[in-house]
């Protein structure tokens, strides 16, 4: 019965399966499915009519910090789209997941990068080029936790850790949550200058440009969103975006994937990638 | 890699960046022998900067007890033993930096402590280098020997810190050389953390930013001086602004201590960062032990400062530690006492040389009482 159901969808949604097999079809690049609305949960039902690209990982290894050594070496991708968003589910092996940070503690990590103008001449695949940016959104497994409901507390990071006292938590200030906001933000300067890194947050994604290395600044805030699970040594990660801007059905542009493992100290330049991959926006049948 | 000039270790060498010095170069001079680890500069730094969630580990100003203590946990004979036996030809120094000897892929040679390493910060406090033999303790001179290192940011003319992050986060002000983590554009990676010889960037994790000592920087652009000096009790501290030996000015105090008496040495001189905090190393350590912190001219430091009492300039200089809480850019001696002054030559404060002895006798005539000593 569900194995009909999921050949009904599949035909809808104009794949051509050879059988009724449960293994998803393989594409050579990235094929976005159209469907009335893209869900957000990795196990959503819907993805199973999204085809599979099996993206090989490189390790980053051509600007300094470089990952010498290869880690994460593919990473599974399928895609849906509807008449605004897009979203990418990225599946990888990960022995374990790692969500807390701290010192010398890297997390898990993923990101899709597109460019910002569909253009011949495609930019470099590592962070764009002068001229030639490109949008990354960026996920996170720590950022993850908290959406999910960690708090925003040394002890939700190290349950044993001894406090003696904030400053704003003085007695004083208790009935002043203004004043004692102001002088928390005193010992945050990264929260106190706006960094959408550094606070609690309601999405764990980041949207991001860069016209190159080193370069990465954080872009407007579009409505972009992400859901990460772990289980049974997978990460699962949907990551919602726009779609482009310049991208109509039927129509191709390209994307790129990186992988971060936290347990093997991989953050900022230290990250397996891809190339560019094709991204193909199927119209709907 | 562009070449650059780095007159601690009198050689060029390499560094990610070409050689742009600031206007001028915040320094201080710390004087390891007056130090009695009483951790005033580590709470006052503590209270005034990281008090706030996240930074509860961090110890931006820290004193260390040596030859064992060390925070992070082992951070400079971890950096020591990978960069392996070194030379030095006179005082030039003829082995590699940690830019010299970055691996592939690296800008610099570093390492990055686990949460762990920072779990200890006073390790080792009041441990003697060695074994004290039943009586020892009672024998001058001792044979066994510990000193106290207090430490803050050295401010380095080349911080592996800026050079290790990828983003260009990390940038040294042009009119004074502090160096300061960008909090609105570090993204966390802790390649500071990992590139920093003297692990004096430290990551927040509830931030995700890397965060470290800011030299108080508000108070430096008032004329007034760190946190960590005016708190200090034991009066070991001096900041200033330092020359480069060439344009070095007799009568600016850390000019003076470190390139006309050259008593104050830099920490670690072969990383090749040329930090900016000084060290007056102390007179009871074995020469061997003080030359691998402070590098070859450490007994000549040491031999200089037994002196001072024979050396009134010097002697003058060394009073005006902890004697004003402003900023001494210039000094000069008036017979017994030293003045201190501002970069206009306005007078900040006078010391004398000697203290004047009151003695009061135990007996006070005026109102038949006997004074005791005790609270």
């Amino acid at each position: 019965m569900r194995a009909s159901r999921e050949f009904v969808l599949a035909a809808l949604a104009g794949l051509t399966l050879a059988s009724c097999s449960r293994a998803p079809q393989r594409t050579a690049e990235v094929v976005a499915e159209t469907v009335r609305s893209v869900p957000l949960d990795p196990s959503d039902k819907a993805w199973a009519q999204a085809p599979e690209h099996l993206a090989r990982l490189v390790p980053q290894d051509l600007v300094e910090p470089r990952l010498m050594k290869p880690t994460t070496p593919e990473v599974l991708v399928r895609a849906l789209a509807d008449g605004a968003n897009i979203a990418f589910r990225l599946e990888w092996a990960d022995e374990q997941p790692d969500n807390r940070p701290g010192a010398g503690r890297m997390v898990d990590a993923c990101a899709i990068q597109i460019p910002l103008r569909r253009e011949k001449d495609l930019p470099e695949p590592q962070m764009g080029g002068e001229g030639k940016p490109v949008q990354v959104t960026y996920w996170r497994a720590d950022w993850q936790a908290s959406v999910d409901g960690r708090g925003d507390a040394i002890r939700d990071l190290y349950p044993n850790a001894a406090v003696d006292h904030y400053p704003f938590e003085a007695k004083p200030l208790e009935s002043d949550p203004a004043a004692r906001e102001e002088m928390a933000k005193r010992y945050a300067p990264a929260r106190a200058l706006g960094n959408i890194r550094s606070g609690p947050r309601k999405a764990p994604v980041e949207p991001l440009i860069a016209a190159g290395p080193g370069t990465l600044t954080p872009a407007p805030w579009q409505g972009e969103d992400a859901k990460g699970l772990y289980a049974k040594g997978r990460w699962q990660v949907v990551i919602r975006r726009k779609i482009p801007a310049d991208l109509r059905p039927g129509e191709r542009t390209a994307v790129a994937f990186a992988v971060w493992q936290g347990s093997m100290n991989e953050a900022g330049a230290r990250k397996m990638r891809t190339g560019w991959i094709g991204l193909l926006w199927r119209a709907s049948q | 890699m562009a070449r650059v000039y780095n007159w601690q270790i009198g050689r060029e060498m390499s560094y990610w960046y070409p050689e742009s010095r600031p206007r001028r170069q915040f320094a201080a001079v710390f004087d390891t022998n007056k130090c009695i680890a009483c951790q005033t500069c580590t709470l006052a730094c503590k209270t005034t900067w990281t008090s706030g969630k996240g930074q509860e580990y961090m110890l931006w100003n820290n004193v260390e007890t040596k030859p064992y203590g060390s925070y992070p946990l082992a951070y400079d004979v971890k950096l020591l033993e990978l960069l392996g036996g070194q030379e030095w030809e006179g005082a030039r120094y003829a082995g590699r930096t940690i830019f010299e000897s970055a691996p592939a892929g690296e800008r610099v040679l570093g390492w990055r402590p686990n949460e762990s390493d920072y779990a200890y910060p006073n390790t080792g406090e009041d441990d003697c280098a060695g074994q004290i033999d039943r009586g020892a303790a009672m024998a001058l001179p001792h044979m066994s020997w510990f000193f106290y290192l207090a430490r803050i940011c050295n401010h380095c003319t080349y911080p592996a810190c800026l050079a290790a992050c990828p983003r260009g986060s990390i940038y040294k002000r042009p009119e004074d050389g502090i160096v300061l983590v960008d909090q609105g554009r570090c993204r966390g990676y802790q390649e500071c953390v990992r590139g920093c010889p003297y692990k004096k960037v430290f990551y927040n994790p509830m931030t995700g930013t890397s965060e470290k000592c800011i030299a108080c920087y508000p108070k430096i652009e008032q004329g007034i001086q760190p946190q960590c000096f005016v708190n200090c009790i034991g009066k070991i501290r001096l900041a200033g602004w330092i020359s480069t030996p060439d344009k070095a000015r007799p009568d600016n105090p850390i000019d003076y201590l470190v390139h006309i008496r050259k008593i104050a040495l830099p920490l670690f001189p072969q990383f090749g960062l040329e930090p900016n905090v000084y060290y007056i190393p102390p007179v009871h350590v074995p020469d061997s032990f003080n030359r691998q912190l402070f590098g070859p001219r450490a007994r000549q430091a040491v031999e200089a400062y037994r002196n001072a009492k024979n050396d009134p300039d010097l002697a003058g200089l060394l009073c005006l530690f902890g004697s004003t809480e402003m900023l001494v850019a210039r000094f000069r001696r008036e017979g017994e006492t030293v003045v201190g002054s501002d970069e206009k030559g306005a007078p900040l404060v006078r010391v004398p040389l000697k203290e004047p002895v009151f003695v009061r006798p135990a007996f006070d005539p005026r109102t038949q009482l006997v004074r005791i000593n005790c609270p």
